[in-house]
């Protein structure tokens, strides 16, 4: 083929086999993708969707009695945060720490969207079913418990993160047990049990999950490398 | 210099004997498991979520053992098979499959050692709890020892949750298998529980169920009849099955050294889902039983039917008020809230003579609603003998010994009179006023029920009496209570016959 081509046929061969020239990409953008896909920021999406429809469906399953009804979305609810705290976790460990300048905020960021982007599926999954609590429940729980698995992710590291969320699961949905079966658990520390509106349990929620948050942007997950 | 070198990067040998390889194995994941790391956490809700409302209850053996066993397992559930599932998936996290693929154990052995050390640690943490609760609960009980099979069902769930999860890790291993496994253990197990209808439900074969659904802690079982282990077996057999089906389906991928390992793994696999699947089809058979127990009959006792003999505790006032000796402690409450009406109708005919704590009888009504009240009349026998049924025996929140005496007076002590006045469900005016003249004088108000007494429907038979004032009815019995004693019970003596026939007029009440 060569030798019956002209050098335009070899160019072209030499073309077809040559990769394709790469758009050259921002260099922030680039290093905010790495980054997300360095903590399996697209898996923890498709987990906190996938919280989302299961509790859409569970939703509109089940005649859930006064129990799971108000103890079906937390379930959820933990889940999406364990998935959130699960990404502070760094493949890379101590070399990423000294070489990265833009690390601190890139986790604030990762830790940030991806709680707005859980609260908004959770809401979005209650809308038009009867999701106990609405959206402001979602949002104080889902915003408490991330705190709580970022708080673990920089103290367990991050892949034992989800600990935190999954055992506040086991404890708030005790506390709302506790609302028929006295005595019941009124401290605003375990806000699943307490009213949306209460401002004593956002406060709490608040407070977790801006330390939690304050945590994994100046320290990171506690990770050794290779895990 | 390099002599010293390679002897230090010379591996050390291991000393022959004192361990054989798997135990060496095992030790070595006992070092390493995550589960060891969860045990203060759960530790802690055990604490919260079980140990607190359990010691808020009486101490009676059949009433906290009950109560632990779904306590228990909620607290240990996701922590059990959220390590489990982060052990499974350790060597695909990692990426060692190849490395470890090259050892001389079989892959299936590799993972039972992990498994078993996950399953170890979980146990150790249950135990420790279980012993402190039952512990405390031994220096407590009057009466009574501990039931060993609520303990032995969430026992026997430990290894199975830690299989499930530890599959769950080995087939899909990742950072989100461990949460996902830890919620997924927790919401089938908390929630499964809405499956269940009525007795003969299959779904009571889930370890979380120690008694009819949605009944509540209930202190009148397993008191004055035995415990019936036939819904526990059937549970454990399910849990056990379920535990050598998984840990069985682990060899079936094979891998080197492992291929020998497929049928007998395919048999073991095979027996497993047979057993769980036997006591799956057991537990649809089960019915609740008038004593407040799942009953299935092929796993049935008819040696279990026979009521516990025991030795009653009696007061030593003119009226004796005997009650079984796991509630020997409200003994003291009991005697106060009944003294007084006893004393108003001592001596008259058809009066209890003594008054004894009898067994409640339950009965499965719609959905899983259960009825519980006591079988047959108050008062029967020669002498007469009131048999009492404490409120504390029945489903609800448990009462203070205050609320409990102030609840007795209200309930029982109506029906003490009341029996002995007659009139049944729909007293003539005279029988109710004499009624409520006895209760006036006994110190007790008929305006209504007074404060801390139990909900309306918990017992319906005591219903205390309801007068207005300024109705004849009430003036009448006003009267009759302003009597001297003396006066009143003669005239009770004189009348009795008469007024029990309905052939007394409210006029002609003193």
């Amino acid at each position: 083929m060569t030798a019956g081509g002209g050098p335009g046929a070899t160019a072209a061969a030499a073309g077809a086999s040559r990769p394709p020239p790469v758009r050259p990409r921002p260099g922030r953008l680039r290093l905010v993708r790495l980054h997300a896909v360095s903590r399996r920021v697209p898996a923890a999406a498709t987990a906190i969707a996938a919280c989302a429809v299961g509790l859409r469906i569970a939703l509109a399953a089940g005649s859930w009695d006064s129990y799971g009804a108000l103890q079906l979305p937390l379930v959820f609810e933990a889940g999406a945060a364990a998935a959130i705290a699960i990404t502070a976790a760094s493949p890379l460990g101590e070399p990423e720490r000294v070489a990265g300048r833009w690390l601190p905020f890139l986790r604030l960021a990762t830790a940030l969207a991806l709680t707005v982007a859980a609260v908004a599926a959770m809401a979005a999954a209650g809308t038009g079913a009867d999701l106990a609590g609405g959206a402001l429940d979602v949002l104080r729980n889902v915003a408490g418990m991330t705190g709580l698995g970022l708080l673990c992710a920089a103290a367990l590291g991050g892949g034992l993160a989800w600990i935190g969320p999954v055992g506040y699961l086991v404890a708030g949905a005790y506390a709302l047990y506790t609302q028929w079966h006295g005595p019941a658990l009124t401290t605003p520390w375990l806000w699943p049990a307490r009213p949306p509106h209460d401002p004593g349990a956002a406060i709490c929620a608040g407070l977790v999950f801006a330390l939690g948050l304050a945590v994994i942007t100046v320290r990171g997950a506690r990770d050794p490398a290779g895990e | 210099m390099t002599a010293g070198a390679a002897a230090a990067s010379r591996p050390v040998p291991a000393r022959p004997g004192r361990w054989p390889a798997a135990g060496r194995l095992l030790r070595l994941e006992l070092r390493h498991n995550a589960m060891l790391w969860l045990l203060p956490v759960a530790a802690a809700l055990f604490w919260l979520t079980t140990y607190r409302k359990v010691m808020a209850m009486p101490p009676l053996w059949n009433l906290r053992a009950l109560a632990m066993q779904p306590g228990a397992l909620l607290a240990f559930v996701w922590p059990v098979a959220g390590a489990a599932a982060w052990a499974g998936s350790r060597e695909g996290r990692r990426h060692t499959t190849d490395l470890v693929a090259i050892a001389a154990r079989p892959r299936w052995v590799r993972l039972l050692a992990a498994w078993a050390a996950t399953t170890c640690w979980a146990m150790v943490g249950y135990l420790g709890c279980v012993a402190v609760l039952y512990g405390v609960t031994a220096r407590q009980a009057a009466w009574g020892g501990p039931l060993w099979w609520p303990a032995a069902v969430a026992a026997a769930s430990l290894p199975a949750l830690s299989a499930l999860g530890f599959a769950a890790g080995t087939l899909v291993p990742g950072r989100f298998t461990a949460p996902l496994a830890a919620v997924g253990a927790f919401f089938a197990l908390a929630l499964s529980t809405q499956l269940i209808h009525g007795s003969q439900s299959y779904w009571q074969i889930s370890p979380v169920v120690s008694g009819p659904w949605d009944a509540g802690s209930d202190p009148g079982v397993a008191t004055f009849y035995p415990y019936l282990p036939d819904l526990p077996i059937a549970q454990v057999m399910f849990l056990a099955g379920l535990t050598v089906a998984v840990l069985g389906a682990l060899a079936l991928p094979g891998g080197r050294g492992g291929t020998w390992l497929r049928r007998p793994a395919a048999a073991i696999t095979a027996a497993g889902l047979l057993a769980a699947g036997t006591a799956v089809a057991l537990a649809g058979t089960g019915r609740l039983d008038a004593h407040g127990m799942i009953v299935i009959p092929a796993l049935h006792d008819a040696a279990s039917d026979r009521p516990v003999s025991y030795t009653p505790v009696c007061s030593h006032t003119r009226v004796p008020v005997c009650l079984n000796p796991a509630y020997a402690g409200y003994l003291p409450a009991t005697v106060a809230a009944l003294t007084p009406v006893l004393t108003e109708v001592a001596g008259l005919p058809g009066a209890p003579a003594r008054v004894s704590q009898a067994a409640a009888t339950y009965r499965q009504g719609a959905g899983n609603s259960v009825s519980i009240g006591l079988a047959g009349p108050a008062i029967s026998g020669s002498p007469p003998v009131f048999r009492l049924l404490l409120l504390d025996q029945l489903p609800g929140p448990t009462m203070t010994t205050s609320a409990l005496s102030a609840a007795l007076r209200s309930s029982a002590g109506p029906a003490i009179v009341g029996d002995v006045i007659g009139g049944g469900r729909s007293p003539s005016p005279a029988q109710r006023a004499v009624i409520a003249g006895l209760l006036i004088a006994a110190g007790q108000p008929v305006h209504g029920p007074p404060p801390g007494s139990p909900p309306a429907g918990r017992e319906p038979r005591m219903a205390p009496p309801v007068l207005a004032p300024g109705s004849p009815v009430y003036a009448a019995a006003r009267r009759l209570a302003a009597l001297p004693a003396s006066a009143r019970h003669a005239w009770l003596l004189r009348h009795l016959a008469a007024l029990r026939a309905g052939r007394v007029a409210l006029a002609q009440l003193p």
